[in-house]
């Protein structure tokens, strides 16, 4: 019987072990152009030259004609995707609270209503109009993350969280004279480590990597985050491949880098969005 | 105790107030970027009008009878079904295949192997577009050793039949990682007495996957299935990066139709219509899904 466990463990190991290669090859293949010598671009899997100009390349001009655009690239990546994340964690945790905990807010059944209102309409019936009420912030900050803010997904993730915790704790603090907002802040904030954790980096991510909407709001060149940079710059006869790889690196690197770290948050995230 | 007294009475009035204002960023939200544009898309459904000009003009439900005899409309249509069939049945194939392997593996490296399956799942459809395009260019290493010691010379993204195959296999490959994690969780719940029949029973292997595990995990697959259908509607970046919908509306989503339409033929009237169809064709498939998998979550006692 032992023996038996020990056999299927190997062949599991062994089966994902290949199955890993397959389903990380492309970002070993990624890495490994990036750092080649730009004339055996494309033509080796097993890099037999080193060199990082592709990588000091994007520190100049880069090929998008001014100079630092990709380092302000990834700045405006950032600049959109953090406050997104931030705004809609906020958002959720106090509809969150809100909806489940506050027993007596007489508009529970209308925010719930709304929200499956929302959730039935996919969002690309909204693009044009949204696109005309937004074009006045155009090219700026505000024109790429509002629009884009609040997410019914985390929400629900939330309100789902809240609904699992016992109102026992948070009447007891109430009637010890804790404010809301101190509730808020001190009692559920504190417990929702995992789902903060999920719902912060997964529209980090979601953010991180929208591309119609700010291809749309911000054409101008200086203004677009790296993801849109990218995909212009990547054209038949556009930029050269070696650049492209080095640029798709610093756009996946920071994102796994990140799951990586919270990833022992993850797994009791997921049972959550089971819910 | 006379503040708590106070608290009470009051306290219904004050909740409420207190609901409303932790509910009101969201509101405003809903209202500028949500209702408004909303109601906004149905009145531009029935006009004709360029993005840009004054002109529009009232044409009723003049958009909504041009959209059947549109091609690319047909191939949007047409296509989302092509895309959910393969995505979803090879989606639920993958995941189902990593939860069981990963279930296996000792509890040190579970968690670990899992978030590694999870990795293409973070990665933007730029930078896989990137890798895609150029390894299956005419000079690349991989074309020039099929072409050299197999003799196949495909140039894949211009081939009908290879260009939408590439297309899934790198929307499956994205995936399935994801969908692994849900089936694993579910997997991991079902309870140790479980197990320890099938073991008393002799039920292993296959026979237990079909017997036991899946049957115990029919609820992840609907949510799965459901998943895999709304991310099959919404394909957008690699084929807007690696084939722009070609060859041939091979590959066309409605993302990129309505894009399109809407910013580079300036449509605008005709894309919100189209947009109203695609909506109303998620929400039916949808139901359709729904009704299915409740029947076969019920055969299965759920």
């Amino acid at each position: 019987m032992k023996r038996k466990k020990t056999v299927r463990t190997a062949v599991a190991a062994v089966l994902t072990v290949i199955l890993l290669m397959i389903s990380l090859f492309p970002f070993y293949y990624m890495v490994v152009q990036s750092v080649l010598p730009w004339d055996r671009i494309d033509k080796e899997l097993i890099p037999t030259g080193f060199t990082l100009r592709s990588y000091e390349y994007l520190m100049g001009t880069g090929g998008a004609g001014k100079s630092y655009i990709w380092l302000r690239a990834l700045w405006n990546s950032l600049a959109v995707s953090l406050p997104t994340a931030v705004i809609s964690v906020v958002c959720g945790l106090l509809i969150g609270y809100a909806v489940t905990k506050l027993s007596r807010f007489n508009g529970k059944k209308f925010i719930m209503d709304s929200l499956l209102f929302q959730m039935f309409f996919p969002t690309i019936i909204l693009l044009v109009p949204k696109f005309m009420i937004s074009k006045g912030m155009s090219n700026s900050y505000p024109g790429m993350i509002l629009p884009l803010s609040v997410s019914t997904w985390a929400i629900f993730m939330y309100i789902n969280y809240f609904r699992t915790l016992p109102d026992a704790v948070f009447e007891a603090a109430k009637i010890d004279g804790a404010g809301p907002l101190v509730i808020i802040r001190k009692i559920a904030f504190p417990t929702t480590k995992s789902i903060t954790t999920i719902v912060f980096l997964s529209i980090f991510m979601g953010r991180w990597s929208e591309l119609m909407w700010d291809m749309l709001i911000s054409p101008k060149v200086e203004m677009q985050t790296l993801n849109v940079l990218i995909s212009t710059q990547f054209k038949p006869m556009g930029n050269y491949p070696g650049p492209m790889y080095a640029a798709s690196v610093i756009l996946t690197l920071p994102i796994i880098v990140l799951f990586l770290c919270f990833s022992k948050y993850f797994k009791e995230g997921i049972s959550f969005m089971l819910k | 105790m006379k503040g708590i007294h106070r608290k009470q009475s009051t306290g219904k009035r004050q909740e409420s107030i207190l609901g409303w204002i932790f509910c009101s960023p969201y509101l405003a939200f809903s209202l500028i970027f949500f209702l408004l544009p909303l109601m906004w898309a149905f009145w531009l459904s029935a006009m004709d009008w360029n993005l840009m000009g004054n002109d529009k003009t009232f044409v009723g439900l003049g958009n909504f009878a041009a959209l059947f005899r549109d091609d690319k409309v047909q191939a949007a249509f047409i296509n989302s079904y092509r895309y959910l069939l393969p995505i979803v049945i090879l989606c639920f194939a993958f995941g189902l295949l990593i939860a069981l392997l990963v279930s296996q593996l000792p509890e040190k490296v579970k968690g670990i192997t899992a978030v590694l399956f999870f990795i293409p799942y973070l990665t933007s459809g730029v930078a896989t577009s990137v890798v895609v395009k150029y390894l299956l260019a005419y000079n690349s290493v991989l074309s020039t050793f099929l072409r050299e010691k197999h003799g196949i010379d495909v140039n894949w993204l211009m081939d009908k039949r290879s260009a939408f195959a590439i297309m899934v296999i790198l929307v499956v490959w994205k995936m399935s990682g994801y969908y692994a994690l849900f089936i694993l969780s579910a997997i991991e719940g079902i309870s140790e007495d479980v197990n320890e029949a099938c073991a008393l029973d002799g039920s292993v292997g296959l026979h237990k996957l079909f017997h036991v595990t899946l049957p115990m995990i029919t609820p992840t697959l609907t949510t799965v299935i459901v998943l895999a259908t709304g991310l099959a509607f919404g394909i957008y970046t690699e084929p807007y990066l690696l084939t722009g919908g070609g060859p041939n509306m091979a590959t066309t989503t409605w993302q990129l139709e309505i894009y399109n339409a809407s910013f580079t033929r300036f449509q605008s009237g005709y894309a919100a219509a189209m947009a109203i169809l695609n909506a109303i064709q998620i929400f039916v498939t949808l139901r359709i899904i729904n009704v299915v998998m409740d029947r076969f979550n019920r055969r299965f006692g759920w």
